[in-house]
């Protein structure tokens, strides 16, 4: 993040009042909620289902060493090379690197968030190769130029009256009518040829199966197949938290996995890629580079952020966040959006340009109850919250007046008085039960009003029934 | 030391768990699995067959059920003029389904990019998601899947198994292939305004053939 | 069950009630004393230091944990008026303690024995109303903490359900926050503002003359909302209800006394 770009408050703002983006928040997100509730109810199991998930992921954050090497053993085995990435400019320079020396002129990719955490699309773009997104969505940002709003929907935040506009001018020739079918054929048709004319397919992993080297990807679209398929070279980059043991360790994390992010119960297609095409198949890349990228996870690992490493990104957590219904995914300024993007951006981006992330948040926990993984997002944010504290990145305000109170809060008879004092001047500002309008307390009384305290604490009131009790006995 | 050396470094300083021998992870990550009925749904139904159709179906994918193999030809030839196709497809180079009669059926192989309609065979089938099973090989082309507007997938009931771990145990020793993938339903998409389209880049229409009885 | 018939009580108010809603406070020990508990309100208490925590200002959360606990450890149980208070003592303090070789232990016994007021009457009491009429509707929202981090949903249900004629509404996303979340609803007002539409948007959808809430600070946020809209919906705190007060001035209606 960069001082240049404007604050999370001033793009909350521009999202707030913008009408067109709450509506197609709401379809999104409120199709999603009600499908995964959907889901669950059909799936009476899913708790038990989500303490395996938990268990299985702490496992293996608990020997990832261990599990990586595993991978990177067999990987190699079936004929992938495997490259290890510190952080994203190095995972950046060996995509780049490799499409270079292919001599590359497109390369098509299937959606990945590791991807956009690492700069991809950027860096093919600055090394003069023609990148071409293959997921709809992807495929409707990059039209637009934009980055992904939500990281099962990356274009969320487009109505189809918008993505019509924007096919009208991308696509040659423009898709018959506006209707949602018929620009899924137009994209389809578009695409179509771009997948066959790849030199390079990209594509992220949703798994890392140790125990047989293979990568996972999930898609309903189909496009990582057809991405991954045609072209002399496939290259995966994946995350290194990816790591799962085996393949049915994938099979019990994806129950959980689709069910909360669309509701379904498998992706259309799971695919599992090991190695470059075998002698004698009929298809397939005849080269496959695995880049795993550690970029802040080993921090993780070592601090009080490791229960993140758990996450599977579904999406779940943003789709049932009230702050990310209101203000959509853009404004987290991040990669990743909503309550597991408020963890995740002070990493990747340090938590001096996020620092209000953590802060946004009501706390209402509804992000760790439906979380297929357990974590346990606000003590997360509440983690970030202290060490912005510690670090003495709050404002010196909040400071100052947090430190008044403290000390107040510390000694209950001056706090007493202080109360005493304080609804006396409160009830000075309203009349009737309310107070309209309050000094200093505009983020309040902007919005609503504020009900009117009565003259006297609980406390006076409480005292002086105890005094007249003694008083008769 | 090298990116490598380096991660797993930061890896290891950060793990402040005691670590146990290869074989005890091993063991640990089996007992993760460990009652596997307790974590995952049940069958839509007690008979494999029922349970599958019931979930493929949900999905959109049409079924029907033949006796043999050989019944085949005859209903693709349904399948295609019920669709409207022109009574053509492309075929996956399997002498299961090469060897077949095909008269009246102009089949092909190789793929085009607009293929309209492709038959292949699943190697296994999942009741509990009403998962199709393909691997990659020097009979199965992978784009036979995707390019094609149909798909048609012929599938031995035998070949039925109930739950995902199922599938899992079968390939346990074996060697993985470039691909594996499990097909559950036809190509589908909801990234304009979340509603739902069939045929974004992969099948519109999938089509399941069941096959009763062997041989 | 306790097994205790007629525990000592201390009751930790909280600052908003204090403030702003004494009756909350008044209602808490009338029915606690009906449940045949033994009452007190120790002067030792000022803040949890909720405010404190979420901030990221863990030394003064923590002062004001110990605090409290000390003023507080020496009755049978303790008690709020709030789910929000007191998630933050039965999870919060553990958690500020928890390196801390004396206080871990100290603050691990308090938050057992730290109970929110409707599931304590429930849960712990057994306690039912007795003989109340009140010929209203209703709804309830669910106040996140309460609801998330201590179970707190079925029990202030059972207790309305003994109220004769009182007609309990559902509420749309009656388990969504209101988007009160203490500082953030000033810290971050116009999001806040949004959130609470919605919220008030669904409360007037249900036609009922009263909402209900288990703490507070959602309560003000809420009815100050409705208010401003010029919705005619009565805000109480469920106890309130329970302890037979909802024919005087609700939330922001002028006091009598």
């Amino acid at each position: 993040m960069t001082a240049a770009q404007p604050s999370f408050k001033a793009r909350a703002e521009a999202a707030l009042a913008d009408r067109t983006l709450k509506l197609a928040i709401d379809r999104t997100t409120g199709n999603a909620e009600r499908k995964r509730a959907a889901a669950l109810a059909a799936f009476p199991e899913f708790e038990a289902a989500r303490a395996r998930g938990k268990a299985i992921k702490d496992h293996v954050i608990a020997h990832l060493d261990h599990y990586l090497e595993m991978f990177a053993r067999n990987a190699t085995a079936s004929g992938a090379q495997v490259h290890w990435a510190a952080d994203d400019a190095e995972a950046r320079a060996i995509v780049t690197r490799i499409c270079l020396d292919a001599k590359a002129k497109i390369v098509t990719r299937a959606k990945s968030m590791l991807g956009e955490e690492i700069g991809l699309p950027h860096a093919l773009a600055d090394a003069g190769i023609e990148r071409v997104e293959t997921d709809l969505a992807e495929h409707i940002i990059q039209l637009a130029g934009e980055h992904p709003s939500h990281i099962i929907w990356p274009a969320m935040h487009r109505t189809r009256e918008q993505v019509a506009d924007l096919f009208r001018e991308g696509h040659n020739p423009p898709p018959e009518a506006e209707d949602p079918a018929t620009m899924v054929q137009s994209a389809r048709r578009v695409l179509r040829e771009k997948f066959l004319g790849a030199d390079i397919g990209i594509s992220g992993a949703n798994f890392l199966v140790a125990d047989t080297g293979a990568t996972c990807t999930v898609t309903n679209e189909g496009n990582a197949e057809l991405t991954t398929t045609p072209p002399r070279i496939h290259i995966v980059t994946a995350g290194i938290e990816k790591i799962v043991p085996s393949t049915a360790h994938a099979m019990a994390l994806l129950r959980l996995l689709v069910r909360s992010a669309t509701g379904g119960e498998l992706t259309q297609y799971t695919t599992f890629h090991c190695g470059p095409r075998r002698p004698g198949d009929a298809d397939g890349p005849e080269e496959m580079h695995i880049v795993l990228v550690d970029n802040g996870r080993t921090k993780m690992l070592a601090d009080e952020f490791r229960e993140m490493l758990r996450c599977i990104r579904c999406g779940a957590c943003m789709n049932h966040c009230v702050v990310y219904r209101q203000i959509g995914g853009h404004a987290y300024g991040g990669t990743y959006p909503g309550p597991m993007g408020s963890v995740l951006t002070p990493v990747l981006d340090g938590l001096a340009g996020s620092r209000d992330l953590p802060h946004a948040c009501t706390m209402n926990g509804r992000c760790q109850e439906v979380c297929p993984v357990g974590i346990p997002l606000p003590t997360l944010l509440r983690a970030w919250r202290s060490r912005g504290w510690r670090e003495g990145l709050e404002p010196g305000a909040v400071r100052a007046g947090l430190g008044l109170w403290a000390r107040l809060a510390r000694r209950p008879a001056l706090y007493r008085l202080a109360s005493r004092i304080g609804v006396r001047v409160l009830r000075l500002f309203g009349r009737g039960g309310w107070i309209g309008s309050l000094p200093l307390a505009g983020g309040w009384t902007g919005y609503r009003d504020l009900p009117r305290p009565p003259g006297r604490t609980f406390m006076e009131q409480y005292r002086a029934d105890q005094a007249r009790k003694e008083v008769r006995k | 030391m090298n990116p490598r050396d380096r991660i797993l470094a930061a890896i290891r300083d950060g793990l402040t768990t005691p670590r146990p021998e290869p074989e005890a992870i091993a063991a640990e990550a089996v007992a993760l699995l460990a009652d596997p009925d307790q974590a995952r749904p049940r069958l839509a139904a007690p008979d494999l067959a029922e349970a599958f159709g019931i979930k493929a179906t949900a999905l959109g994918t049409t079924l029907e059920r033949v006796a043999r193999l050989a019944d085949i030809p005859a209903a693709v030839g349904r399948y295609l003029a019920a669709h409207g196709l022109p009574p053509g497809l492309a075929l996956q180079p399997t002498p299961a389904l090469t060897d077949l009669d095909w008269n009246g059926v102009a089949v092909h192989q190789g793929i085009a990019p607009d293929e309209p309609a492709a038959l292949g065979m699943a190697l296994w089938g999942i009741a509990e998601s009403g998962s199709l099973v393909i691997h990659s090989g020097p009979e199965t082309p992978i784009l036979l899947s995707f390019l094609p507007l149909h798909h048609i997938i012929v599938l031995h009931e035998a070949d039925l198994l109930p739950h995902l771990e199922d599938y899992t145990a079968r390939m346990t020793g074996q060697a993985a292939p470039r691909n594996a993938i499990l097909i559950t339903g036809p190509s589908g998409t909801t990234d304009i305004e979340g509603s739902y389209v069939r045929g974004a880049h992969g099948p519109g229409y999938l089509h399941v053939i069941l096959v009763t009885r062997q041989g | 069950m306790s097994g205790q018939p007629n525990p000592r009580v201390g009751l930790f108010v909280t600052c908003l009630v204090d403030a702003i809603r004494p009756q909350i406070g008044f209602a808490t020990i009338q029915l606690l004393e009906e449940a045949g508990c033994v009452v007190e309100v120790p002067q030792g208490q000022t803040c949890c230091g909720q405010p404190a925590f979420n901030s990221g200002d863990d030394a003064d959360a923590a002062h004001l944990a110990r605090q409290t606990i000390a003023a507080f450890e020496g009755y049978d149980q303790v008690v709020l008026p709030s789910g929000s208070c007191a998630a933050t003592m039965v999870h919060g303090y553990p958690e500020l303690l928890a390196g801390d070789p004396v206080w871990a232990a100290r603050a691990r016994a308090f938050a057992a024995k730290t109970h929110e007021i409707t599931s304590f009457l429930v849960d712990v009491m057994g306690f039912r109303p007795d003989g109340r009429r009140l010929s209203a509707s209703a709804t309830y929202h669910d106040s996140c903490s309460g609801l998330r981090d201590l179970g707190v949903a079925a029990q202030p249900r059972a207790l309305l359900a003994e109220i004769d004629g009182l007609e309990m509404r559902g509420l749309e996303g009656n388990d969504v926050c209101c988007g009160f979340g203490g500082t953030f609803c000033v810290k971050y007002s116009s999001i806040s503002n949004a959130i609470v539409t919605e919220k008030a948007e669904a409360i007037e959808k249900t036609g009922a003359d009263l909402l209900l809430a288990g703490d507070l600070g959602c309560l003000m946020n809420m009815s100050g909302k409705l208010h401003r809209r010029g919705a005619k919906t009565r805000c109480f705190h469920t106890v309130e209800v329970l302890a037979g007060l909802a024919d005087g001035p609700a939330i922001g209606e002028e006091d009598r006394g």
